[in-house]
C-alpha cells in the first residue's frame, strides 16, 4: 500500500513556520496558527519539527469517531465535516497531537497532503516520503560510517 | 470591534506600572495612515508623550512594543517589532528592531502596541494571553539570564508556545546598552534593556490565538509567492542565507571596511579565521529562522573543544564578530562565540559591548588606563580573556565594569585623561562595524542617524557591493557610476536620504532590514511601489509609492524634531576626527578620509534642512503635516530663520 508521510529532518527545520502560513492561507484565506494543519514545534537551541498528521495505517482517530467522519481517500484520511460532530474523540485520541478542532466551527482539522507547505519549506527539505525510505536513508548512512570506521582499522 | 484597515490589530494597551493598571485603547486610524506602525508609532508617541526634561531612567520614559500591519500576516521576514524610549546611552530618541516570533504573537493576540509608563513597585512581568492582559509577579524572575527567563515563564504558565521579551541582569542593573532578548534574537541597540529595569519590568510574556486577516488574501499571497521566487534565484541572496551576515566578514575586510582595533585600522589579518566559511564549516548546526523568515540568520552552532566546549543557540553575527572579535584583535573563534552567548544571556548589546571595550583596550595601551585602572586585567589588544572577564562585570556593575557600564562617552568623561580623543562615538553611541572611511556612504549615514552611530537607519546598500541595476533604477543612469562606488562622496547624500526613509518604513512595517527587504532591494526588487502593493493587498489602505516615501520622510523628520528639542542640532551629526582627519592606513581605503561637512551639505538641502544650524524650517514640518511639531519647536525656539 502505497503511503507517504510530510517529513523533515529536525536539523534540516529552520522553525521558520512558512509551512503553517502557506496552510492558513491554502486552507482559510487569513493568517492564524491555531488554524493551520501543520503546527511546528521549537525545543531549545536545535529542535524544531512540525507537528502534522503522519496517515495511520490504523488510524486511531478514524477508528475513535463515533460518527465516522475520518474517511479514507487515497492515501489519505480526510474530515468529512457534513458528518463530524465535533466531540473531540480524534483529537483525544491522536498520538501526535496531529488533528485539532477548529476554533470557529468546531470539526475537526487536520493535513490532509495538499502539498502547499511543501513548495513553500525555505530549506526544501519538508518533503512527502515513504517511511521506508526514511529507513533506507538512515541505513545507508549508517552503513557508510561503518565502512570509514572499519577502513580505518585497515580492516577491509 | 474591527479596524478600519485590515493587517492591524487595532488597539494598544497600555500600562501605568506605578498604578498597577492596564487599559486598552483603539487604535488610532490617523495614526496609522501617517505613522503605518511599529517604529512610525513608537517615533509619534514619543514625541507626545516624553519631553526633554524626562530622564531615559525615571519613571516618566515610555517603554513601547510595537508592530506593524504586515506582522503576522505571514508576508516573507515580517516578523520583527520594534521597541521604543528614550535611550539611557544617548539620551535622545532610542528604538531597537528584533526578530523571531514574538512581534507576530503580539498581533495574535490582538494588539498593535504596548506603551508602559511609571515604574513598578517590585519586578513584575506582563502576561497577555489573547484578552487577558496581566501585571505578574517576578520577584522569581529578577537576577535570571533571558534564557532562564523564558524557559521559566513557559513551563510556570504551561505553555510551551509562549513568546517571551526579556531583559537579563544588564538590564535590571541599568547598564546603558543593556538588550531586551526573545529567542535569542535581540532589540540590542539603545540601551532599551536598561528601561525595562528602570521600570522593574522584567519580560514580557504573549500568547495569541486571533485570526491576521488581509485586505486581499488571494492577490497578497500571490505576491508573496512571487516574492518568494526573488529569494530562490539571486546568487547573493542565497550565499547571504547559506552563510548567515558572518559571510560579510571577508567581503568587508577586503574593502577594509572594519573597525579593528578600535578603528585604527580596516584590516584584520585574521578575517579567515572568524569568517563565515570557518563557522558554517567547523561549527554551524543548522539554519533557523523567525516567523516567515527566508533568510535564516540564526545559526546555531557546536564548539568542540574546551574551554568554551557547548552547543550554542546562534552564531555570532556579522556585527558581533567584529565587536567581539576584530575590534579587539581577538581570533580565537571558539572564545568569540561563547562571548555572544554571554551578552545574549546577560542582555548586553554586543555593538556597544565590544565598542567600549575596544576604547578601553586603545587607552590601555597608549597608557591612559593601566592594571590600576581595570582590576587588575590586562587589556591588551587580542586577549580574549579579559573580554570573557569584563562582560560579566559590566552586566553586574563589578569594578571596572561599573565604569564601563556606563558606555564610552561617559566612561571617558569620568575618566578624563585625554580619553576622549580614542572615543568612537556618534551622540553618545558606539559606531558599528562599518568604517565610514572605506565606505563614505556609511560615514555620513552614521552622522546623521537618528538613535546615533547606526548604520541601519540608512543601510546605504547600493555602494556597498557596488550593484549597479538597482541605482539605475531608482536614481537613473546619470548617478552611475560614482553612485556605486563606495569611496567616492558623490551621489552618497542621495543614497542616504533614501535609504532612510525605505528603513522608516521597514521598521514600522516590520519588514527585515536585512533580508525582507535588503536581500530584494540588492536586486531592486522591493521599492516604494512594492511596498505600496504589499500595504494595499494587506491592509486596504491605498497609497502610493510616492505617498509612503512621503510617510518615512515624516517618521525621520519626527525622529530628528524629538532630537533638536533635546537640543541637539547640526554640531551633533559629526564622526570622529580618526574618520574625517586621519587617513585609513591601509587596505582599499588607504589614504581616504570620510568628507563629511561636503556629504553633509548635500543632504541637509535634499532634506531641505538649514544647512547652518541642522534644523527643520516650519515649512518642510507642515509639509509633511507635522504643524503641530513646527508650531512647538517655534516656541522652544528651534526653528531656523
Ligand atoms: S490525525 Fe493522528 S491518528 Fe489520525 S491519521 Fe493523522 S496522525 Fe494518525
Ligand atoms: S517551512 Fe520547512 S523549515 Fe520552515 S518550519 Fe516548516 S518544515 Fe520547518
Amino acid at each position: 500500500m502505497s503511503r507517504k508521510i510530510l517529513y523533515i529532518d529536525p536539523l534540516e527545520c529552520t522553525g521558520c513556520r512558512n509551512c503553517e502560513i502557506a496552510c492558513s492561507y491554502i486552507k482559510e484565506g487569513l493568517m492564524n496558527p491555531q488554524k493551520s494543519r501543520i503546527r511546528v514545534v521549537r525545543i531549545g537551541a536545535t529542535f524544531d519539527s512540525p507537528i502534522v498528521c503522519r496517515q495511520c495505517v490504523n488510524a486511531p482517530c478514524a477508528q475513535s469517531c463515533p460518527v465516522e467522519a475520518i474517511e479514507r481517500r487515497g492515501r489519505v484520511w480526510v474530515v468529512n465535516t457534513e458528518k463530524c460532530i465535533g466531540c473531540g474523540i480524534c483529537v483525544q485520541e491522536c498520538p501526535f497531537g496531529a488533528i485539532w478542532l477548529h476554533p470557529d466551527n468546531g470539526t475537526a482539522i487536520k493535513c490532509d497532503q495538499c502539498g502547499n507547505c511543501v513548495r513553500h519549506c525555505p530549506p526544501g527539505k519538508l518533503r512527502f516520503i515513504d517511511p521506508n525510505d526514511i529507513a533506507y536513508e538512515r541505513g545507508m548512512k549508517h552503513s557508510m560510517k561503518l565502512k570509514e570506521l572499519l577502513e580505518e582499522k585497515n580492516e577491509l | 470591534m474591527s479596524f478600519k484597515y485590515r493587517g492591524y490589530a487595532g488597539e494598544i494597551i497600555r500600562v501605568d506600572l506605578t498604578n498597577n493598571i492596564v487599559t486598552k485603547q483603539p487604535l488610532d486610524v490617523k495614526l496609522a495612515e501617517n505613522f503605518i506602525g511599529g517604529a512610525g508609532f513608537i517615533t509619534k508617541i514619543l514625541w507626545d508623550e516624553v519631553s526633554p526634561e524626562t530622564d531615559p531612567l525615571s519613571p516618566e520614559n515610555r517603554l513601547i512594543f510595537a508592530v506593524g500591519p504586515l506582522c503576522g500576516t505571514g508576508w516573507p521576514v515580517s516578523c520583527r517589532f520594534e521597541v521604543g524610549a528614550k535611550s539611557p546611552l544617548t539620551g535622545i530618541y532610542g528604538d531597537s528592531s528584533c526578530c523571531g516570533h514574538w512581534g507576530p504573537e503580539l498581533k495574535f493576540a490582538g494588539y498593535d502596541a504596548i506603551v508602559f509608563q511609571g515604574k513598578a513597585s517590585k519586578p513584575v512581568y506582563l502576561w497577555i494571553n489573547d484578552n487577558s492582559v496581566r501585571i505578574m509577579d517576578a520577584g522569581d524572575l529578577w537576577g535570571k539570564t533571558t534564557g532562564e527567563t523564558e524557559e521559566i515563564i513557559r513551563r510556570d504558565l504551561g505553555d510551551h508556545r509562549i513568546q517571551v521579551a526579556s531583559c537579563g541582569p544588564a538590564g535590571e542593573n541599568l547598564v546603558r546598552y543593556a538588550s531586551i532578548i526573545s529567542q535569542r534574537r535581540a532589540a540590542a541597540r539603545c540601551g532599551l534593556g536598561a528601561v525595562m529595569g528602570s521600570k522593574n519590568l522584567k519580560a514580557v510574556a504573549v500568547r495569541g490565538s486571533k485570526d491576521v486577516k488581509t485586505e486581499n488574501p488571494k492577490e497578497f499571497y500571490e505576491f508573496m509567492k512571487e516574492i518568494i521566487e526573488v529569494y530562490r534565484n539571486d546568487f547573493y541572496i542565497l550565499d547571504r542565507i547559506k552563510f548567515g551576515t558572518p559571510i560579510l566578514v571577508e567581503l568587508m575586510n577586503e574593502i577594509s571596511r572594519w573597525p579593528v582595533k578600535n578603528f585604527q585600522t580596516g584590516v584584520f589579518p585574521y578575517a579567515k579565521e572568524i569568517g563565515g566559511e570557518r563557522i558554517r564549516k567547523e561549527y554551524r548546526i543548522k539554519d533557523r529562522g523567525g516567523f516567515g523568515c527566508w533568510a535564516t540568520c540564526e545559526k546555531p552552532v557546536q564548539v568542540k573543544n574546551q574551554p568554551y566546549a557547548g552547543i550554542y543557540a546562534k552564531q555570532p553575527e556579522y556585527e558581533t564578530l567584529s565587536a567581539l572579535g576584530a575590534r579587539l584583535w581577538i581570533r580565537d573563534l571558539d572564545a568569540i562565540i561563547y562571548a555572544n552567548e554571554l551578552c545574549d544571556e546577560l542582555g548586553l548589546d554586543t555593538i556597544s559591548t565590544g565598542g567600549t571595550i575596544s576604547w578601553a583596550m586603545e587607552c590601555y595601551e597608549r597608557g591612559i588606563l593601566t592594571k590600576e585602572d581595570t582590576d587588575g586585567l590586562e587589556l591588551t589588544w587580542g586577549n580574549h580573556e579579559a573580554l570573557l572577564e569584563l562582560i560579566p562585570k559590566i552586566a553586574y556593575r563589578k569594578g571596572f565594569g561599573a565604569i564601563l557600564a556606563e558606555g564610552s562617552f561617559r566612561a571617558a568623561q569620568k575618566i578624563g585623561r585625554g580619553s576622549e580623543k580614542y572615543l568612537m562615538t556618534v551622540k553618545k553611541m558606539e559606531i558599528a562595524a562599518q568604517d565610514g572611511r572605506a565606505q563614505k556612504s556609511m560615514g555620513l549615514a552614521h552622522a546623521v542617524a537618528s538613535r546615533g552611530a547606526d548604520h541601519l537607519k540608512a543601510f546605504p546598500l547600493v555602494d556597498e557591493l557596488g550593484r549597479e541595476e538597482p541605482i539605475k533604477a531608482r536614481f537613473g543612469e546619470k548617478y552611475l557610476p560614482e553612485m556605486a562606488q563606495p569611496l567616492s562622496p558623490k551621489y552618497k547624500a542621495y543614497e542616504v536620504k533614501d535609504g532612510e526613509e525605505l528603513c522608516a518604513l521597514c521598521d514600522s512595517l516590520s519588514l527585515c532590514k536585512s533580508s525582507g527587504t535588503c536581500l530584494p532591494l540588492y536586486t531592486g526588487q522591493i521599492y516604494f511601489e512594492d511596498m505600496a502593493k504589499i500595504l494595499k493587498l494587506a491592509t486596504g489602505m491605498r497609497v502610493s509609492g510616492e505617498e509612503l516615501r512621503r510617510a518615512g520622510e515624516r517618521i525621520v523628520n519626527l525622529q530628528r524634531a524629538f532630537n533638536i528639542r533635546e537640543g541637539l542640532s547640526k554640531n551633533d551629526d559629526t564622526l570622529p576626527d580618526r574618520f574625517t582627519k586621519i587617513p585609513a592606513p591601509e587596505g582599499a581605503a588607504k589614504g581616504h578620509v570620510v568628507e563629511l561637512e561636503k556629504m553633509l551639505d548635500e543632504y541637509y538641502g535634499l532634506r531641505g534642512w538649514d544647512q547652518k544650524t541642522g534644523l527643520i524650517p516650519g515649512k518642510k514640518l507642515e509639509e509633511l503635516g507635522l504643524d503641530y511639531v513646527a508650531e512647538e519647536l517655534k516656541r522652544l525656539g528651534k526653528i531656523p530663520f
